[in-house]
């Protein structure tokens, strides 16, 4: 596909043709969308959330669909990270895109060596902090929700880190720009924001939870407001660049996402209802740009009076 | 895989609440095994997960598949809704693992247990084994005579002989697919099943440690279908690994997996 000058959007370790992207979580380590299209095509791969060891995630039924949105809680299923460095990362790396590597974990420690164990891998652009996955005891959301231990795990990952480091943020939360205040004091050099919200669902048939986990991270149109507002909010507390998402759907979304103050966008439930999502998106911003009068897609940025 | 609008062709009820859609497109070129399944994009943008419906019959001649689901919420709803003419957006085929249908020879005494939804597609897998001059024993169970589908065209089929159980005895005999299993004789050589996962673990207990090659055809709420998410996986019957049922199934062998 050739690539439109005016979609490029470099941010500290992405250098991305286009600022679309899936989001984590939403796209495992690549392998079965790229049976379904170029993954050249994406402005980057953020890869599923890795930890120090393998974990085997939750019990089924970990999705739930709710009114324009979806309730998940797989529980952090994935290799661990030296298979995902040995395994999953070179497959990644026949493609020229930069990888978001999600990192996830119960420790500050163990969120240390995943990214060391991560750190040499060369398709890896930046590492994301998970600070913020709802759905395990110990999926990081202790640190997700106080800026002080936010900003100590930042600083602990940043020591060890030789990538730039992103920081998820929770939704779950009353002020989400404090938290993203104490991480970008803490070093951070950027921000992803949001992650899911925590939802539930109860079947009325059988008075009990569709989860087996009982709750679950709500994500989808659903939550585009929220996230919009969030984004908007974080926008004008912090000048780190922002990855924003939450319910992304369509090109007119990620315009919406950059007016209110995203850099670039990922996109996550809007893979599973379409798994085109990505490329059709990406296809349709420039009709955007002609459509609103802008020489580049950095333009629609909302730059934030108040920094 | 290929995801493609596909034109309903038919969409007509078969029993209570069940229903039966014929798809035509493309597509249906690429359906070949028995047990994969199709990944339907239901209408309406607020409905974000598509349903995964398992085929029950395809006609390479005419260039349709059959589908039938049971309505049971709101997207199932809005499939019934729809009518000749009207367009689906499906991925599919999905699964990479369906019925082993070449697999068992002329002579062998071959089982296919379904049970309500769980029916169509070993209806497949049936008129694929016919088509190879192999003759097949089926046990269908349904709730009650209001729920009872495909018998008929079941019984159709050359050298299929076709058990109804219905759990109050409304339709063929009273009692459930278990009880018709017990009934017999001896072992089969394969059994090929698919229905609630009560009647699948009930099915393995009682065929397991026979000579039997035995198959489950397994559901889970499904994510995105092909493998990506996570959400519909299910542990290995060692508990050291899990399989994905979109992907690595959705059939699996007796013991593949933890039921």
């Amino acid at each position: 596909m050739e690539t439109d000058p005016r979609l490029y959007v470099t941010l500290p370790g992405l250098p991305m043709k286009n600022p679309v992207m899936p989001a984590s979580g939403c796209f495992a380590f690549g392998r079965e969308y790229a049976e379904l299209f170029d993954l050249e095509e994406l402005g980057a791969v953020a890869i599923k959330g890795t930890t120090g060891e393998a974990r085997i995630g939750n019990p089924t039924p970990r999705v739930a669909e709710t009114p324009s949105g979806m309730l998940n809680a797989i529980g952090l299923q994935n290799p661990g990270a030296q298979a995902v460095r040995d395994e999953e990362l070179p497959f990644l790396a026949n493609y020229d895109v930069p990888v978001l590597a999600n990192v996830s974990g119960s420790t500050p420690e163990e969120y240390v060596v995943v990214v060391q164990t991560l750190n040499d891998a060369p398709n890896v652009g930046a590492f994301e902090l998970n600070i913020s996955c709802p759905n395990v005891k110990e999926g990081g959301i202790q640190f997700g929700t106080d800026p002080d231990a936010a900003a100590a795990l930042t600083e602990a990952v940043k020591r060890v880190s030789t990538k730039p480091v992103y920081v998820k943020l929770s939704p779950n939360v009353t002020d989400v720009t404090a938290i993203a205040r104490a991480v970008e004091a803490a070093g951070a050099n950027g921000l992803t924001l949001i992650n899911t919200l925590l939802g539930m669902r109860i079947d009325a048939g059988t008075g009990k939870p569709v989860l087996a986990n009982e709750k679950g991270g709500l994500s989808g149109p659903a939550v585009k407001p929220i996230a919009l507002r969030m984004i908007h909010d974080v926008r004008q507390g912090t000048k780190l660049p922002i990855i924003g998402m939450g319910g992304v759907q369509s090109a007119e979304d990620v315009i919406e996402f950059l007016v209110a103050g995203a850099d670039v966008v990922a996109v996550g439930t809007a893979n599973f209802s379409n798994p085109f999502v990505c490329p059709t998106i990406i296809r349709e911003l420039p009709e955007w740009l002609d459509k609103l009068d802008v020489a580049h897609i950095g333009a629609l940025r909302w730059q934030g009076e108040k920094i | 895989m290929k995801n493609e609008s596909l034109t309903v062709v038919e969409n007509k009820t078969i029993a209570a609440k069940t229903h039966e859609m014929t798809l035509s497109g493309p597509l249906v070129d690429a359906i070949d095994q028995p047990g994969t399944f199709l990944h339907v994009a239901v209408p309406g943008e607020d409905l974000v997960l598509r349903r995964p419906i398992s085929i029950a019959a395809v006609n390479q001649g005419a260039g349709t598949c059959a589908i039938v689901y049971k309505e049971e919420g709101d997207g199932t709803e809005r499939l019934a809704r729809c009518r000749a003419g009207d367009q689906l957006e499906v991925l599919g085929p999905l699964g990479n693992q369906g019925f082993p249908v070449e697999e068992p020879l002329p002579g062998d005494d071959v089982l296919l247990i379904g049970g309500g939804v769980g029916v169509p597609p070993l209806y497949f897998a049936t008129c694929e084994l016919v088509k190879r001059g192999v003759s097949v024993s089926v046990i269908l169970g349904f709730q009650t005579a209001a729920a009872v589908f495909y018998a008929r065209a079941f019984n159709e089929l050359p050298g299929c002989d076709v058990h109804v159980m219905t759990d109050d005895g409304s339709n063929g005999r009273a009692g459930t697919v278990i009880d018709a299993l017990n009934e017999r004789p001896y072992a089969p050589d394969w059994l090929f099943s698919c229905g609630p996962r009560g009647m699948l673990r009930a099915i393995e207990t009682n065929a397991a440690d026979s000579k039997t090659h035995g198959y489950v055809s397994l559901e889970e709420r499904m994510g995105c279908g092909i493998g990506a998410c996570f959400a519909c996986v299910c542990e290995t019957n060692d508990g050291a690994s899990y399989r994905k049922i979109c992907r690595d199934g959705p059939v699996f062998a007796f013991k593949e997996v933890v039921l």
